[in-house]
């Protein structure tokens, strides 16, 4: 794969003497959605955590657009989008501050009109001013997205984006990230429940079970999936469960 | 589960002890360490104990008010969680209700009589074994405001029911900002420097500054002025804000480093943005505080002295917070 968005290399991680990630290496092409599938507890926030430097891992590198998070954390990190959990958000900053810090620290000095669209269409607008304590969850989840993609960033990474949103903003934020890594030639990791999106966006899929990657679905081997007669997600739950074991 | 409640509580507790690393030997080695002091302090210890004696009455009365206050309160609050609470749904007898929210509510008075208690037994074995007179003293102490506790605490059952605390987000107490067209956006982080002072506003509620006002009414001697009275609440209430920022300081930097973790940011500029508005209050408090023992008829000297010293005290408590949290940040 020639100059990847994301590459992680031998990656080994974990909390204190309990080791979650062992040996995960995964590389994302520009323009590739990637889902992590897996279990509750087999390590898929841990590995996002360690993508964007929310935990330092104890062996293996990663490197974003070729710059290494260890050695040159500064340059990898301003071509990193990452969608935080709601409950990360500062609770006495209104959304416009919010989105104001993520631009003044990643050196903008306007934030995109495709953005701003997007929040027109999530019906987000009428939020800019209001205090994040004051949001919904499923607001404060688009706000997390919203902030994770200000600089048109070529990785974006998403842990459980689409949790709390109703079904209509899910729709156009799943369109708008699938056309937006087309046309900025950027990845996206996402980690996901949802088979709906391994079956309708996703380039390429992974399990993870007990912190090892278990299977990669490679873009053909999805392709021929979709294609089989019967249930996509009932045949992917199916792979899913037979790596398990 | 017959008491789900307690039994969470107790669980909770444990967890935090044992993550915390706390063992029996090291409770053994604090009692030992206490006893110590106290052998140290037994001197010391006596004029106060006396005075606590000879004032026995009122330091009843305040302990009773004190106690009064602070568990009607928390039955308000306690009882405002729980209807919110992950427990809420379990079914308990009503009983058990009873006397498990009896035990939850007046947890604070329960615990401050113990440690009285175990306090006044600790002196009078120094008191014993060093042979002094009246040994018996600190229980005297202990039962007076054991009782002024207790009877504050029954006293609280009797006021009317304190209104139902509704738990409102912080940022209702937050100046709101000034609304702004959709489109208007001006990248910057200065609005992590309002971060702090928006916590100290969410901290400091009206009803718990109107609480805090009565044990300072209560601890002026009678005849003090109501011009006296007012430059003393503006002192308490400067000090306190002072206390609130510095917190919230801790609070904030805490948190904007979790959320800002994976974002391209210099720290040397989220320091900066952090500690310029957050110091400027200091600053202003300290200086406040000056003026208004000036007002007091403290010298020119000293007023200027303490200002300046609880300005630098803040600024400095603040500054190495936020340095020791992004230095932490950007270690491998």
């Amino acid at each position: 794969m020639n100059n990847p968005v994301l590459e992680i290399r031998a990656l080994r991680a974990g909390y204190g003497p309990r080791t979650v990630l062992e040996n995960i290496s995964i590389a994302l092409a520009a323009g590739e959605w990637f889902v992590l599938l897996g279990p509750n507890g087999c390590g898929k926030s841990t590995l996002l955590d360690c993508v964007v430097s929310r935990l330092v891992p104890s062996g293996g590198e990663i490197l974003i657009a070729g710059h290494s998070l260890r050695q040159a954390p500064f340059e990898a990190k301003r071509h990193l989008g990452y969608g935080c959990a709601p409950d990360v958000l500062p609770a006495l900053l209104t959304a416009r501050q919010c989105l104001e810090v993520h631009a003044a620290a990643k050196g903008l000095s306007v934030i995109g009109d495709d953005l701003l669209m997007l929040a027109d269409e999530l019906r987000f607008t009428a939020y800019f001013d209001a205090f994040v304590d004051m949001l919904s969850l499923g607001t404060r989840q688009k706000l997390a997205v919203l902030l994770a993609l200000v600089g048109d960033p070529p990785l974006i990474v998403l842990d459980e984006a689409f949790n709390g949103l109703d079904p209509a903003s899910a729709l156009i934020l799943k369109r708008h990230l699938r056309v937006r890594i087309e046309r900025r030639g950027g990845a996206l990791l996402l980690a996901t429940h949802s088979l709906d999106i391994v079956e309708h966006y996703a380039d390429r899929a992974a399990v993870l079970i007990d912190g090892t990657l278990k299977h990669v679905w490679p873009k053909d081997e999805l392709q021929r999936l979709r294609a089989a007669p019967g249930d996509f997600e009932a045949a992917l739950a199916e792979a899913i469960s037979t790596s398990a074991l | 589960m017959s008491a789900p409640r307690l039994a969470a509580a107790r669980l909770i507790r444990l967890n935090r002890r044992s993550r915390a690393g706390l063992k029996r030997t090291g409770a053994v080695l604090l009692s030992l360490s206490v006893l110590i002091a106290l052998f140290w302090a037994e001197a010391t210890a006596a004029p106060p104990l006396k005075w606590l004696r000879v004032h026995g009455l009122l330091c009843a009365g305040l302990a009773a008010v004190a106690s009064a206050v602070l568990i009607a309160r928390r039955r308000a609050l306690k009882r405002a969680e729980f209807a919110r609470s992950w427990l809420a749904a379990v079914p308990v007898r009503a009983s058990t209700v009873r006397w498990e929210s009896l035990l939850i509510e007046t947890f604070p008075a329960i615990a401050a009589v113990g440690l009285l208690a175990i306090v006044s037994i600790s002196y009078v074995l120094v008191l014993a074994i060093t042979r002094s007179s009246d040994i018996f003293a600190p229980f005297a102490v202990w039962a007076t405001l054991s009782g002024g506790i207790a009877a504050g605490a029954v006293g609280s059952f009797l006021v009317p029911q304190p209104k139902p605390v509704d738990l409102p987000p912080g940022s209702r107490y937050v100046p709101h900002p000034r609304l702004q067209r959709a489109a208007n956006f001006r990248p910057s982080l200065s609005a992590l420097g309002n971060w702090p002072i928006r916590q100290a506003f969410a901290w400091a509620q009206p009803k718990i500054i109107s609480r805090a006002i009565i044990p300072i009414l209560l601890g002026m001697p009678l005849g003090t002025t109501a011009d006296a009275a007012m430059v003393a609440i503006a002192l308490s209430a400067t000090i306190g804000a002072l206390l609130l920022v510095c917190s919230a300081v801790v609070s904030a930097s805490r948190s904007a480093r979790r959320w800002l973790a994976p974002l391209p940011v210099r720290p040397d500029a989220v320091i900066r943005a952090f500690l310029l508005p957050a110091c400027a209050v200091i600053v202003a408090a300290g200086t406040l505080e000056a003026l208004l023992l000036l007002v007091f008829n403290v010298s020119y000297r000293t007023s200027a002295e303490v200002g300046g010293c609880t300005a630098a005290l803040g600024c400095l408590t603040a500054s190495v917070v936020v340095v020791w949290n992004w230095s932490l940040r950007t270690r491998p």
